[in-house]
């Protein structure tokens, strides 16, 4: 999220689309209907069902899943049309808005309103609305993300932005709001197979800053893969682990999955159930560590070599955790592990020691830097306030220098003293923001509650686009134009990312020969900060001032297209805009697109349109809430919305039973709401039950005493196959189904 | 036993102990202390104005989303005995939703796992931390020796603390697998 939720009063217009916070993130609607209320700020609402924030908007459009791009473009086209556009803004900040703007002149209102099902005047209502109206924000959350086109769509919303001069600015921006309390923080510290924290990646540097951070032998780390290879290689998504147990598709591993290790993932929340079933009944070993039973044991039929460990919330520990506004706060521990739970931390602990490398873990906590090095100072460790320190030191990349253990608990202690729209600081405060939002480049630095400000000073949290691809690229600089300086900066116009090397030139400094000797590569592997500290002193951004870049020439798509999805109720569009071609390898498996779409006309057999929704008293896979008495009250049971008109042609009444149907052969037992929320081409259902598969009650694999109040059957059995092409998130937003009485 | 007799002796035990001490009270059956007519004394002008005395207020952050609400968790002799919102939290303002108002409860389950589980022929039995971690290590370490550390998929969690998140990535790496993910793919 480039703003904070306080700041959605300074917006003249919002657009949510693919997101329901009203239901799925409350209190961060409550700031979007305050800033309706105070502000007259418009909220336009763009979903394929009529949702309870639709209920809440100034203009609702119903759009046809899977199709966000074409509606993007269908907005640019109007924008470019009538020079809407902010010309300054592309010119001196942007790189190849030409092309966009080539791709969205064929995206005519006509075409758009066919594509997504939009009519036309509503099309131009609301981008006249939103481009005229500036500043205007964008909110998104999975109904964006979760599509075979998911890293597309996370690029055309950010385009409009730059298009429109809504970046870097009070009112403008994009809320991406985010699930899980700590999804941002876990993301950010690289709980994922393609990079180690900080999105360092995976490649021999990074290893080796990481080694160095850690206190541990780059050599000992190294011999610790199967071969080095693989040390580089991303690893196996939660998307499709799956595979490498059955090996169905093509894999490219240096051994099979034979045992899973679950430590507080909703397993029913993923997609292809039925293939995540059929892995774990046949891997060797399942270990589970959670509060609650993780459903994972529960829809497995394995008779032994399953455990369950009781593990604490997060009342039950302490540490920080990161808000979808990139503020840190102190949690912290409320009581002690409950039964015989111990914390996610000691877990690790036990385990690295019976693995042999304890040691080795826990050696970051005793180091600190001293004159530019990573050395120990002491031979033990306090959690968590040790471990804050390491990541402080480590990870440079997003800016998390700044987050002391000090710092963040005077930030909880004082929380009444800091401004609830601008998150600025009053009396002690005064001088930082609330939860010293990323990038905290240093321990002086106060938080940067909106991204790429240059109004305001570096040092108090401004700055330009981050220089990341390069300095020019076919022959055009890269950097941001000579007019576009950061307030304060010793440096006029665009500047190049801070290293080694550059760092004289670029800010017209003499290094000392200690400095030298001192200073790490680059400002993201600088483990002496004087990187910081020189960039500090001229004003500047170590990331430097860049152009922010609308085209990705490493991707499939370097300009986002629209395509279909996987599984498209217009067989008609797949011929025109056809998904990406077969992808024999991403995250150690091959993926079928093209040839999974083209099979054959699914829709036919297949005709409805199968869309997930959000509840609000649910959330994840819903385990959680459904052990609460109150909040299961409110969702008993397992259901779809579905529209009387639909429902009635099959001969199903309101709060009959019936069956979907998913293309790949699985289904779906749950009670139809007769409801208008859904038109009679598409149907809606929530993704957060477990407990019933395929029909069969699942009750009597609960160890005793742990069934929810509500079980039902998960919608992610039926979840179509489709996978993003970059990140492989699955497609759980955009698939097709068939309905039939049961 | 006398209700205030437990009371008082409640302030200064721990909560495992008080809950025993508890038990032994109500062996006694509904018959006795408890439902004697004497057993009800005026409430002392301390307990009229707060229900928990001694109790100390923790603040602390929801574990639902990441709108990142507030928490104001009443703690009495270790145990978690009300749950206040946070009226002067910068991004919540007082405001909870209904998950939110309810962490309490979560923590306090009775369907919580209380104990390290195993099943065996198709049956959960209950076993001792030790017997879990001794058993669970041998395994994956044969496996290991067998054909290697991509042996495991480790799937962490977006509730982690920035903390545990952190060192959960660097646990797969000193295993030796890049086989590591969560819930957030993009």
């Amino acid at each position: 999220m480039t703003q904070q939720f306080g700041d959605a009063v300074n917006a003249k217009v919002i657009m949510m689309i693919g997101a329901n916070s009203a239901v799925a993130n409350p209190i961060g609607f409550k700031h979007f209907l305050q800033a309706k209320d105070r502000n007259g700020t418009k909220l336009i609402v763009v979903d394929p069902i009529y949702t309870r924030s639709a209920a809440k908007a100034d203009l609702y459009l119903r759009i046809r899943s899977g199709t966000d791009i074409a509606f993007v473009y269908g907005m640019l086209h109007i924008i470019f049309k009538n020079g809407w556009e902010d010309k300054e803004f592309i010119e001196t900040r942007s790189y190849a808005m030409d092309q966009i703007r080539a791709e969205a002149a064929k995206w005519t209102p006509e075409l758009t309103s066919d594509v997504t099902g939009i009519p036309v005047d509503q099309i131009i209502q609301a981008t006249t609305l939103f481009a005229k109206n500036t500043p205007s924000a964008i909110a998104w959350s999975l109904g964006i993300t979760q599509h075979s086109v998911g890293s597309s769509n996370t690029r055309i919303l950010p385009i409009l932005q730059i298009a429109l001069g809504n970046m870097g600015k009070k009112g403008g921006g994009l809320y991406i709001i985010r699930g899980h309390d700590n999804v941002q923080g876990a993301t950010d510290m690289g709980n994922l197979a393609d990079t180690l924290s900080g999105y360092y990646g995976l490649d021999d540097n990074a290893w080796k800053y990481f080694a160095t951070s850690w206190g541990v032998d780059y050599e000992w780390l190294k011999g610790r893969f199967f071969e080095k290879k693989w040390m580089n290689e991303k690893g196996y998504s939660l998307a499709k682990w799956y595979q490498g147990v059955l090996q169905e598709e093509k894999t490219y591993s240096s051994a099979p999955i034979r045992a899973v290790w679950i430590q507080g993932t909703g397993i029913t929340s993923m997609s292809q159930q039925a293939k995540i079933k059929e892995a774990l009944d046949k891997v060797d070993l399942v270990v589970i560590a959670e509060p609650f039973v993780n459903e994972a044991a529960v829809l497995t039929s394995r008779k032994d070599n399953i455990y369950i460990l009781p593990v604490g919330t997060q009342f039950e520990s302490e540490g920080t955790v990161t808000a979808t506004n990139r503020s840190a706060q102190w949690r912290s521990k409320v009581v002690e592990p409950l039964y015989e739970s111990k914390s996610d931390e000691e877990v690790m602990f036990a385990f690295a020691k019976k693995f042999g490398f304890y040691d080795q873990f826990v050696q970051g906590m005793k180091m600190d830097v001293k004159d530019g090095k990573v050395v120990q100072v002491k031979n033990d460790f306090k959690w968590p306030d040790d471990a804050v320190r390491e990541i402080a030191r480590t990870i440079k990349s997003i800016g998390l220098s700044g987050w002391t253990p000090e710092r963040l608990r005077s930030h909880q202690e004082n929380w009444h003293m800091f401004d609830p729209v601008t998150l600025e600081g009053k009396g002690p405060m005064k001088g930082q923001y609330y939860g010293l939002p990323w990038p905290c480049w240093d321990d002086k630095h106060p938080g940067s509650p909106i991204l790429y400000r240059r109004d305001v000073p570096v040092a108090e949290g401004g700055m330009g686009f981050r220089n990341r691809f390069g300095l020019e690229h076919n022959g055009v600089s890269q950097l941001a134009d000579k007019s576009v300086t950061v307030a304060g900066s010793k440096i006029e116009g665009g500047y190049p990312q801070l290293t080694k090397e550059n760092i004289e030139k670029v800010l017209g400094i003499t290094l000392t020969e200690a400095e030298k000797a001192q200073m790490g590569g680059s400002w993201a592997m600088d483990f002496s900060g004087l990187i910081q500290q020189k960039a500090r002193e001229a004003g500047v951004c170590v990331y430097g001032n860049a152009k922010a870049r609308t085209i990705v020439w490493e991707f499939p798509d370097p300009v986002p297209l629209h395509r279909e999805p996987i599984h498209s109720p217009r067989w008609d569009l797949v011929q025109k805009f056809p998904t990406y071609d077969d992808q024999p390898k991403n995250f150690r498996v091959e993926t079928k697109f093209k040839s999974e779409q083209q099979k054959q006309d699914w829709s036919k057999e297949f005709p409805i349109m199968l869309v997930s929704m959000r509840v609000v008293n649910l959330s994840g896979a819903g385990m959680l809430e459904r052990t609460s008495k109150y909040l299961s009250a409110i969702t008993p049971e397992m259901f779809a919305n579905i529209h009387p008109d639909l429902a009635l042609k099959h001969g199903i009444r309101d709060r009959d039973m019936m069956w979907i149907h998913a293309p790949h052969g699985t289904k779906i037992k749950v009670k139809a709401y007769h409801n208008h929320s859904v038109t009679a081409d598409r149907i809606c259902l929530p993704y957060n039950f477990a407990g019933v598969f395929q029909g069969a009650d699942l009750s009597a694999n609960y160890p005793e005493g742990t069934k929810p109040y509500a079980i039902g059957e998960s919608s992610n059995t039926i979840t179509n196959y489709g996978f993003d092409v970059i990140t492989q998130i699955s497609e759980f937003n955009a698939g097709l189904c068939r309905v039939e009485k049961a | 036993m006398s209700k205030e007799m437990l009371k008082d002796a409640s302030l200064h035990m721990g909560r495992r102990s008080f809950l025993k001490m508890a038990a032994i009270g109500a062996s006694f059956g509904a018959g006795s202390a408890f439902a004697s007519s004497d057993s009800i004394r005026p409430a002392t002008e301390e307990e009229v104005k707060n229900p928990f005395p001694g109790s100390k207020r923790v603040k602390t952050i929801c574990s639902i989303c990441s709108a990142g609400c507030g928490i104001i968790a009443e703690v009495q002799n270790g145990v978690w005995v009300r749950q206040d919102v946070a009226q002067d939290h910068p991004i919540s303002e007082g405001s909870h939703c209904c998950k939110g108002i309810d962490q309490i409860d979560l923590v306090k389950s009775t369907q919580r796992i209380k104990y390290p589980l195993k099943k065996v022929d198709g049956k959960w039995q209950r076993i001792s931390w030790d017997q879990a971690v001794n058993e669970i290590s041998e395994k994956m370490l044969k496996m290991r020796a067998e054909n290697g550390p991509d042996i495991v998929e480790f799937l962490g969690s977006a509730k982690f603390s920035l903390q545990q998140a952190f060192y959960f990535r660097k646990f797969a790496a000193m295993w030796g697998t890049n086989n590591i993910d969560h819930v957030a793919r993009i």
